[in-house]
């Protein structure tokens, strides 16, 4: 079975996320750079899949030169090989032309059985690039897939949460799939795998071996200027909240006829002065 | 590029329209209409759908595209993205408004990629430029920043709309209904549904309601999870949960609230037994009022929190379920 995972590298969003000097952007001088927590899931179950099946996992992504250590977490996790399509401009690139260009790369790719990769990427929250490159490959899709109940060589069969209910679908194979956290538990690399993921090959794509006219783009299409849509402001908004504690009397909970107190004081509150009641 | 606007009329298990479509049309009526000078109009898909034409009327579409096919019956994306696709190549409306649910969130991508269309997701505010052209804030970086999108000209312009954002507005007109033939064949469907589940609930809707109790790992059981049920119910509230919850088997996976779960804007979110890790309060934090039950003094949501109880929740929720009965029946 030849399974490709789409992984991307995020800033760690549990830090401090300030705007850069320019306004459109976040900045990012001292931000970790991570692969896309979800993406771990796509990879997770990337590897479970080989392992049951036999084959190899490839790890495509795109991005900056920075990029490459996300692809080398994923190669450390067990995934054999990476693909890195390299360029600085992919931060400001919207999904549609991304989707475009890391499916062209997917393409060149013999035999493809199944594609993989997170349901969101958490810098930009993105849920649709995913979904939009499984347009571009011409491949059925299943999104937010909680369980992949069954697969083999032609089909798969997962289940999926939708709103006021789940489903079980079955898709044949070629298919793609996106990996919310918690359907899996992701492994960490060990340093063996580490050392030995430094060795595993990677090879390395320019805008200049992307064929442009066959995908209906023009080169221009990455970057600002060339984006359906592009992110003209960010702001971080603070968060400005009442901040009313209601604590017991030595400053932790409160306790016997405390409670009674502070539910009614709660009460009131909700009443009084927020209006909600 | 017609001077239309589009908004799908996104549907729940049982057959009817969810709130946010209505939403969704108020605003377009609202803020955005008299600016492009075309018709409001609605699109409706689904099997055996076309009397809900009016339903949309009384929010103001004039014209309601009505796509009736056996194929849209139950959860069938495949059906959807061929359809809604073909009406957008043939019509090109200006722009096409959705609510975000787990649905449009799964097809929508698809048809603004096939269409060629730009797509901003998961809308908090929307605005035009003085050519008309779409903008959205939506939030990004596990909610820690809101981002101005703005669109370019010469393409349909998608974007889908955080429920409970707008005021919905009855604004009543009769139709123009247009009904669409699609052709979509057994071959159009790649994902075929296996089995089917719905749970259907007496309370509202996560995403929907106006208020919503949550709890967190500090439940500790799927039983002791009924203290929330019964706060939630004394609100008339929607209940919701943790992924630690969720995970710990406490409640199923369809309240979980966060980034990967449901993102909710009510007017009163109770967060109880739940620390407020940053993907949590991605998919809560733009509550109007938030309120905290923990007996952790230094736990993180207290910072988030409008109003907190710093106490046991088995002490206090029963004390403020009977006291939240008193207050709203006076
Ligand atoms: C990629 C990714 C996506 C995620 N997506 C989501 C998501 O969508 N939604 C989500 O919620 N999480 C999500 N998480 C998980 C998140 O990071 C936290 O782990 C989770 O939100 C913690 O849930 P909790 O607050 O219930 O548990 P905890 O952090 O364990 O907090 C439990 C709280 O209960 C309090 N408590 C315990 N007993 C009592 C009692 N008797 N009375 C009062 N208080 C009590 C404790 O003081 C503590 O504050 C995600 C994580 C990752 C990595």
């Amino acid at each position: 079975m030849k399974i490709v995972v789409f992984v991307s590298q995020t800033l760690d969003t549990e830090a401090r996320v300030a705007v850069s000097s320019s306004g459109d952007s976040v900045a990012t001088d001292d931000v970790k750079w991570i692969l896309n927590p979800y993406d771990e899931f796509a990879v997770e179950e990337a590897i479970q899949t080989k392992e049951k099946l036999g084959g190899e996992v490839i790890v495509v992504s795109a991005g900056p030169a920075r990029g490459i250590d996300a692809i080398r977490q994923a190669l450390a996790m067990g995934a054999d090989s990476g693909v890195h399509i390299k360029d600085d401009g992919f931060a400001e690139t919207d999904n549609y032309t991304i989707a475009k260009i890391v499916a062209s790369e997917i393409k060149k790719i013999d035999g493809v059985d199944f594609v993989l990769t997170g349901m969101k990427i958490i810098d930009d929250e993105s849920v649709q690039v995913g979904i939009q490159l499984a347009e571009e490959l011409g491949l059925p899709h299943v999104s937010l897939v909680s369980k992949v109940v069954e697969v083999d060589a032609s089909k798969l069969v997962c289940q999926k949460e939708i709103d006021g209910g789940s489903v079980v679908v079955e898709v044949p194979l070629p298919a793609l799939i996106t990996c919310p956290d918690a359907m899996n538990e992701p492994r960490y690399a060990s340093l063996p795998n580490i050392m030995k993921a430094k060795k595993k090959p990677v090879n390395e794509v320019t805008l200049d071996d992307i064929d442009f006219d066959t995908l209906g783009i023009s080169r221009d299409a990455v970057g600002k200027s060339g984006s359906k849509v592009t992110t003209v402001k960010i702001e971080v908004p603070v968060i400005d909240r009442k901040l009313k504690i209601i604590k017991g009397s030595d400053d932790t909970t409160v306790k016997g006829e405390e409670i009674a107190q502070a539910v009614q004081e709660l009460v009131q509150l909700l009443r009084d002065d927020a209006k909600v009641l | 590029m017609s001077n239309e606007i589009w908004v799908i009329a996104d549907m729940k298990m049982d057959g009817s329209i969810r709130k946010v479509s209505f939403e969704a049309l108020s605003e377009a009526k609202r803020s955005m209409q008299s600016k492009i000078g075309g018709p409001l109009c609605a699109v409706l898909m689904g099997s055996g759908v076309a009397d809900k034409a009016e339903a949309l009327g009384k929010y103001g579409a004039e014209k309601v595209y009505v796509v009736d096919n056996a194929h849209l019956k139950d959860f069938n994306p495949d059906g959807y993205v061929k359809a809604l696709s073909e009406l957008v190549a043939k019509h090109q409306p200006h722009i096409v408004l959705a609510g975000n649910t787990s649905f449009t969130e799964d097809y929508i991508p698809r048809v603004a990629a096939r269409t060629g269309s730009g797509l901003a997701m998961e809308a908090i505010d929307m605005g035009l430029t003085d050519d008309n052209r779409l903008t959205v804030k939506r939030y990004s970086h596990s909610s820690k920043a809101i981002s101005e999108i703005e669109f370019k000209a010469g393409n349909t312009m998608m974007a889908t709309i955080r429920p409970n954002t707008y005021k919905e507005e009855e604004s009543p007109v009769s139709p123009e209904v247009i009904n669409e033939q699609v052709d979509i064949s057994d071959a159009d469907i790649k994902v075929k549904v296996v089995n089917l589940e719905t749970k259907m609930s007496d309370r509202p809707e996560l995403t929907e309601a106006e208020r919503v109790v949550a709890g967190g790992r500090g439940l500790g059981s799927e039983e002791n999870f009924k203290y929330i049920y019964d706060l939630a119910d004394v609100l008339s509230a929607a209940a919701g949960a943790t992924r630690a919850a969720v995970d710990a088997g406490y409640c199923p996976y369809d309240m979980q609230v966060g980034q990967t779960g449901k993102a909710v804007s009510p007017t009163l979110y109770f967060a109880v037994a739940i620390s407020g890790a940053v993907q949590h309060f991605s998919g809560m934090g733009t509550s109007k009022v938030i309120v905290s039950i923990n007996k952790d003094p230094e736990t993180p949501i207290f910072a988030k929190s409008d109003y907190a109880i710093c106490g046991d929740l088995f002490e206090v929720l029963p004390v403020l379920s009977e006291e939240l009965k008193k207050a709203l029946a006076e």
